[in-house]
């Protein structure tokens, strides 16, 4: 199978416009299907790469993948259409929501379904933590410091700012003993 | 005044979001309703919510926040602030990523952010899930949908409807 990227900044940001108009339940399944499958820019294993290094840089992976793909096809200016195509129209769809629903936010059942799906979407995440906690499940210092850094920021309500430079430091210190 | 604050809370989020979005949930919900006062925990929480069952990336739900404390321009100071520093770090490191490849320091660091980010999105989902006080019917709700996602490859999106629906039937 034949990959090129995209020909112009224009074909970069409908690209990537595409992948937010229709990212329904999360993001990306989407940009996979749009840039490996649809147009071909680049290949699976390019794309997993990309997507792993980006769920480790601060921010929201699938942007910091607009960020990066842009500059690597286009420089600056790529980086800045890719981002800008893949918020546009989600930013327009959710804040649309949000007022229609404001409107209608004093009616009773309305509003109970609404916060169903916000616990909903909670268990979502604590799911997810399931599912990436399981492959530390055999390392008790991970255990541990899972178990310190939740009682410090979900039960105690510490600070992040505080929390994240002290674990980090710890675990980067665990790291190099090999416990992790 | 709260613009600016907002912005430059949200500027320090966005470089210590490792993990994305879940992970700064629990800071976010403690500075804007714990600390701040902007939104109330049942804001917070539908805030949530229709950030989570719209298309999109989630971090959108920076900008309801920031749609409730300053309406528009809020919203878009609020996306702006929490994508940039993270953008310009992801435009940077990039490149020295791939350089470093087989560095020591870079193996560790990927195993030492690992069981951090599992925790903060833990943190995320509980402190979510207990808006105020303790509720069994939210934590029921929460319980059913992280198992439901564990237990089958459905999109998410079906676990979000049968939050709403419990939620009707329940709250």
């Amino acid at each position: 199978m034949d990959v090129a990227p995209p020909k112009n900044l224009g074909e970069l940001f409908t690209g990537f416009l595409w992948i937010g108009a229709r990212s329904f339940g999360g993001v990306l399944p989407w940009a996979y299907r749009t840039m490996v499958e649809e147009r071909r820019w680049m290949t699976h294993a390019d794309f997993t790469e990309t997507i792993g290094l980006c769920q480790f840089l601060p921010g929201p992976n699938i942007g910091n993948a607009s960020i990066v793909l842009g500059k690597r096809w286009f420089g600056l200016a790529g980086s800045i259409v890719a981002f800008l195509g893949l918020m546009a129209l989600p930013f327009v769809w959710v804040l649309g929501i949000f007022i229609l629903y404001s409107d209608y936010s004093s009616n009773a059942v309305l509003s109970s379904v609404v916060t169903g799906v916000g616990a909903a979407g909670a268990g979502l995440f604590i799911g997810t933590a399931a599912k990436l906690g399981r492959a530390l499940a055999k390392k008790p210092a991970a255990l541990g410091l899972i178990a310190a850094c939740f009682l410090c920021v979900g039960v105690a309500r510490f600070s992040l700012l505080a929390v994240i430079p002290v674990a980090l430091l710890l675990a980067l210190l665990m790291a190099r003993r090999g416990w992790l | 005044m709260n613009l600016l604050e907002l912005a430059l809370y949200f500027g320090l989020l966005s470089m210590i979001s490792v993990g994305g979005m879940p992970s700064i949930m629990p800071e976010m919900q403690r500075y804007v309703v714990d600390v701040k006062g902007w939104l109330t925990p049942g804001d917070f929480i539908q805030a949530f919510a229709v950030g989570q069952a719209a298309p999109g990336p989630n971090i959108l739900i920076a900008s309801l926040v920031g749609f409730k404390v300053a309406g528009l321009g809020g919203a878009v100071v609020a996306l702006l602030a929490m994508s940039f520093p993270a953008a310009v770090i992801a435009w940077w490191v990039a490149e020295l990523w791939d350089r470093f490849k087989d560095s020591p320091w870079r193996l560790a660091m990927q195993k030492a952010i690992a069981p951090i980010v599992v925790a903060l999105i833990l943190s995320g989902g509980v402190v979510i899930a207990t808006p105020a006080s303790p509720d069994w019917r939210l934590w029921l709700i929460a319980g059913v949908s992280a198992a439901g996602m564990l237990a089958s490859k459905l999109n998410p999106l079906w676990m979000l409807a049968a939050g709403g629906l419990l939620g009707a039937l329940l709250l």
